[in-house]
């Protein structure tokens, strides 16, 4: 029955295909784990806005090893007590690899949950020195720059000004906290005395008490290590209003574009650290991109998200498989990715076993020029 | 010297500030025994008044701060509408409501978030960004102006109790509700008043600390416990109990970060400590409510 058997073989083939068609349209599923309602929002809103512009962006070029990306997003609302439930119902869904963009105490939880079901996870943008060191978890990497980069790279920008004592200042949030003990840590190892350390705390309706302390202690300059917008305000208002002279150095936080209305007129000569050049290259295109697409100009915090997504579509391609094991293997094994955060030439590698990825010399200090976030002035810890 | 007098005017503007959030929860609790924790939020959706009409629309100050006080008079008299008077119409529990407002909080809070984003907005100074310097005082213009603004309020509404027949419908109210409805007194009237008034007092508060830090979408709850905190300290049972409370609260957070020799961040627990001091010490505050009169 010659007709009968090409038949079935025909009718196998198309079963065949479709199962391939079926196979191919198969997604590629990538947890996301954000803070829509609580204290991270305001960082976690761009950030996690990159990662979504930048899966867009891969899958407009044809995905990833033929498949498209898929993006499960889940609130933990900065809270650590349900970020291990997110996390776990992210493992639950299928997803092959999770990215945190909440609170440094939040991502740590999460750990426990990508550590026991060999999940991998990383965090674009946490700056918590601790995250790789408090648990031995090979399945988590941190790719934004460290606090202790932060403080290293101010230092050796303030180096040239033979500061002796000066005052740090931060906000009584978690990552304030933990920022404010970098720096500290930082200037005790150089030798420079911190003469007064004050905290503004969240909610504060007046920085002037604590300035005035630090008025009284007369220091070569401010240090400032908090992450609270509205606070950190508060700081630079009562340094205008008290006639202040010496100079402010202040974290990255300094570097979200916000502060350029809301601290209007207060910003002239403030050196902060950012993580972004804006006349790099990548940074260029990117930001090109971005407002073709979005309609809205992208800042850095947006950077750390499209980093983020990147890093983990390059490791799937190069493991060739969204085997999870694989991709663990192969992100570890990331070669050196140039991405739209770090100095220009900066590559992510996760060199000698590590898993934080940002190069050292990778940050900027750049300076308030008017109101305006104006020129690079130093880079790295050189 | 120089930097007390000068810490005197932070703090005495920070006070009026918690002291007007008090104030907003005295005006609901006196006739209603209905402590509302969305006051902070009210403050909130008055800075984004603010923020709308002074920043964005660039109208003068004082037709701007007059439009927010009018709209948050609109939007605490529809809270009660919406949360309060439905509940105690059909006669549940005095935590009925407060758990009701509660939920309101969030609501405002959200709504603000998706309408606005998570970022700051400037709000404007009404005389600019600078310093004045009034014998041996000196602060921000922002500062006298909040200090100046909160004493013709706190004026008013005790003129009002004091000196009004509608005011004494409150006192009435305050002090036995049955007897107050028996005289004729509209309750539901002075409910709703009440909660307008609360409304525009935190709405007031909020546009006035807003060009200091913004406004923000997580700026409510801590002006909620500044403010219960204050409450607490000058007591429920009358007006200017709520701005004493204010005083005594900033000065106290201020003069301990300045001159306590306590640990970086270790401040931020004088309201906590006070809190606790008044409810175990002197749970009616530091003024007492009047005595009925014969």
């Amino acid at each position: 029955m010659p007709i009968a058997r090409r038949a079935r073989a025909a009718a196998l083939a198309a079963a065949l295909a479709l199962a391939g068609s079926a196979a191919a349209q198969e997604t590629i599923k990538i947890g996301v784990i954000t803070d829509k309602v609580g204290p991270a929002k305001p960082y976690a809103e761009p950030a996690t806005e990159g990662i979504v512009f930048g899966a867009e962006e891969i899958n407009r070029k044809g995905g990833i090893l033929g498949r498209k990306i898929e993006l499960l997003i889940e609130d933990d609302q900065g809270r650590p007590d349900i970020s291990a439930a997110m996390a776990r119902k992210l493992v639950e869904a299928g997803a092959v690899f999770i990215l945190s963009m909440s609170l440094t105490p939040a991502t740590q939880q999460q750990q426990n949950v990508t550590l026991a079901a060999k999940t991998p996870q990383m965090t674009p943008m946490n700056s918590g020195d601790t995250l790789t060191t408090q648990l031995d978890n090979p399945y988590f990497w941190q790719t934004g720059p460290l606090g202790s980069i932060q403080i290293a790279t101010l230092l050796s920008y303030a180096r040239a000004k033979n500061l002796k004592r000066v005052a740090l200042i931060s906000d009584n949030s978690d990552l304030g906290q933990l920022l404010a003990r970098f720096f500290r840590s930082g200037l005790e190892k150089s030798g420079i005395e911190v003469a007064v350390e004050e905290v503004v705390p969240r909610g504060a309706t007046s920085a002037e008490p604590q300035m005035q302390k630090i008025r009284a202690a007369n220091p070569d300059a401010l240090f400032m290590a908090g992450v609270l917008t509205p606070e950190n305000v508060l700081i630079l208002k009562a340094y205008r209003q008290f006639g202040l002279k010496f100079p402010i150095h202040a974290s990255y936080n300094l570097s979200v574009p916000q502060y350029m209305t809301v601290a209007k007129g207060l910003l002239d000569g403030v050196t902060f650290v950012d993580a972004y050049d804006p006349d790099k290259p990548e940074v260029k295109a990117f930001e090109a991109e971005f407002t073709r697409v979005m309609k809205k100009p992208p800042y850095n915090l947006h950077g750390y998200g499209y980093d983020g997504i990147n890093l983990v579509a390059d490791a799937i391609r190069r493991a060739g498989s969204t085997d999870k094991e694989q991709i663990r293997a192969a992100m570890q094994a990331t070669p050196g990715y140039a991405g739209v955060m770090g100095a220009k030439g900066m590559k992510y590698v996760f060199a000698d076993g590590k898993r934080t990825g940002f190069d050292p010399n990778g940050m900027v200090v750049r300076v308030y020029e008017g109101d305006r976030q104006g020129r690079v002035v130093h880079v790295g810890q050189k | 010297m120089q930097d007390f007098l000068e810490l005197a005017v932070s703090a005495s503007a920070s006070g009026c500030v918690y002291g007007l959030v008090a104030l907003a929860y005295l005006l609901m609790i006196r006739p209603t025994a209905i402590i509302n924790f969305a006051v902070g939020e009210w403050a909130m959706v008055g800075a984004f008044g603010g923020f709308l009409l002074l920043t964005r629309a660039e109208w003068p100050y004082p037709v701007g701060m007059a439009a927010v006080l009018l709209a948050m008079l609109a939007v605490g008299w529809a809270t009660e509408r919406i949360a309060v008077r439905p509940l105690v119409e059909r006669g549940a529990p005095l935590l009925a409501p407060i758990l009701a407002l509660l939920g309101m909080l969030v609501v405002f809070r959200e709504s603000i978030s998706l309408a606005f984003g998570p970022d700051p907005h400037p709000v404007p100074y009404p005389f600019g960004f600078g310093r004045l310097e009034l014998g041996p005082l000196a602060g921000s213009y922002q500062s006298f102006f909040i200090i100046a603004t909160t004493l013709v309020v706190f004026a008013g509404v005790w003129l009002f109790f004091e000196r009004t027949v509608a005011g004494k419908a409150f006192e009435a109210v305050a002090i036995n509700r049955r007897a107050a409805a028996l005289m004729g007194i509209n309750l539901a009237r002075v409910t709703a008043l009440s909660f307008a008034g609360g409304g525009a007092a935190a709405g007031l508060a909020g546009l006035l600390v807003s060009p200091n830090i913004s406004a923000h979408y997580l700026m409510g709850v801590p002006l909620a416990i500044q403010g219960f905190t204050a409450l607490v300290i000058g007591g429920v049972g009358r007006v200017e109990g709520a701005l004493l409370g204010g005083l005594v609260l900033a000065f106290a957070e201020q003069l301990t970060v300045r001159y306590a020799p306590v640990p970086a961040g270790y401040a931020q627990g004088v309201p906590l400590v006070l809190l606790m001091l008044f409810l175990l010490v002197r749970p009616t505050g530091l003024l007492r409510a009047r005595e009925a009169r014969a």
